[in-house]
């Protein structure tokens, strides 16, 4: 899986590409407390438009990084996932858990960085 | 954004198909309350999103934990779910499936989803453009891409697959792939001939269709090792070994052809063969 961060003031929008499994979770996990570290008042996008398959273990990480969200005062948001983690969060119900939104994922204002 | 997979999902999941499918995937489960839902909706969005009509069934094993509750509080249209009393083995569990299915063809799929749907369609074209009976998913195939394989599984799936082209007498390359698809004439022919209830069936499935002059495709597959298995390599390479040996004899003692229920071995094709690779 390719992992993608870019930041901008005190956005962050996380894009994921490929498969998302037990493999690819430490990294995952890593970047996210990196961002965490310091997160109070932070908001995390993380694009899920491009990860075809995610497992027990990746929904379990993305569950953990919403409440360590919630725990440091960041927000954290799902986006755009595909057809497929769609479904796989509705059979889970953890379309109910987190949060989602549908959006343009690339922030419309100038000076967004890598 | 592009609702289409989506949508056609959620028909498939609420509306019992009318006409009978072209499809029918088979995964059998045992004890798999953690793989088993991602796998489901990865199969269950890709197929739906085809547009043929196209049915599920997960043949329980004899699942101890919640397989089972889980899968069917699911309450899918066309999902089916066949509940095993006990555990019979992963070949006793593709056998129920298979015999229960009503596809056209019919596909055989592990719960881990290793094997990613979406290669479906390769293995569909070799039996409906080019007239194959069977089509394997190889991890040896020239082509064939495979990752998170430890060292030690490798080896031991390289001197196995040795071994059975030398001992077996199959000119296939990877025997073991979970995702095989069958035209369903094929499948209900070999699973009512086969008798393993082991991991090896899929070996003794082949050795039949071999023996029964079927023509058998192998298209190169990307594999993804499945973090999760309770599977121990070396067990299961000398289990594989002990119903290799009892495939041979059961082919020997002509037992092959006392459990002959649908007529295998009238009017064989002139020849065996065995295609690799997309050509």
């Amino acid at each position: 899986m390719e992992i993608r961060s870019e930041r901008w003031d005190q956005r962050h929008l996380i894009t994921l590409t490929g498969r998302f499994d037990a493999h690819e979770t430490p990294r995952f996990r890593e970047l996210l407390a990196d961002l965490l570290a310091n997160g109070s008042g932070l908001s995390v996008d993380i694009d899920l438009s491009a990860v075809h398959f995610i497992d027990s273990s990746a929904l379990a990480e993305l569950l953990r990084a919403a409440r360590a969200a919630t725990d440091v005062g960041a927000t954290l948001v799902l986006l755009n996932p595909s057809d497929p983690v769609r479904v796989i969060f509705e059979l889970t119900a953890l379309d109910q858990a987190f949060s989602i939104r549908y959006a343009p994922t690339v922030p419309d204002t100038p000076g967004f960085t890598g | 954004m592009n609702n289409s997979a989506y949508e056609a999902y959620r028909a498939w999941a609420t509306h019992e198909i009318t006409v009978p499918p072209v499809v029918s995937v088979v995964i059998p489960a045992y004890n798999e309350e953690e793989r088993i839902i991602p796998t489901i909706g990865a199969i269950a969005t890709y197929m739906s999103s085809r547009g043929e009509p196209w049915e599920l069934i997960v043949a329980d094993d004899g699942s101890t934990d919640s397989t089972v509750s889980l899968l069917q509080n699911m309450r899918l249209a066309n999902m089916r779910v066949l509940v095993a009393a006990r555990n019979g083995g992963k070949g006793s569990a593709v056998r129920r499936g298979v015999m229960a299915a009503r596809g056209s063809v019919v596909l055989f799929a592990d719960a881990d989803q290793s094997t990613p749907i979406e290669q479906f369609d390769r293995l569909y074209r070799k039996i409906v453009v080019e007239g194959y009976d069977i089509v394997v998913a190889s991890r040896s195939a020239t082509g064939a891409v495979v990752a998170g394989k430890s060292r030690l599984r490798k080896m031991l799936s390289a001197g196995l697959q040795a071994l059975v082209r030398i001992g077996g007498g199959l000119a296939i390359s990877d025997t073991q792939c979970g995702f095989k698809l069958f035209t369903a004439t094929a499948a209900k022919r070999l699973f009512a001939l086969q008798v393993i209830d082991g991991f090896s069936f899929d070996l003794e499935v082949l050795y039949l269709a071999q023996k029964n002059r079927m023509n058998i495709a192998e298209v190169p597959v990307e594999w993804i090792d499945a973090p999760g298995s309770t599977v121990n390599p070396v067990s299961v390479t000398l289990q594989f070994l002990r119903e290799m040996f009892k495939v041979r004899m059961n082919s020997a003692r002509g037992r092959y052809m006392q459990h002959n229920h649908l007529g295998a071995g009238a009017g064989p094709a002139p020849s065996v063969s065995v295609s690799v690779g997309e050509h």
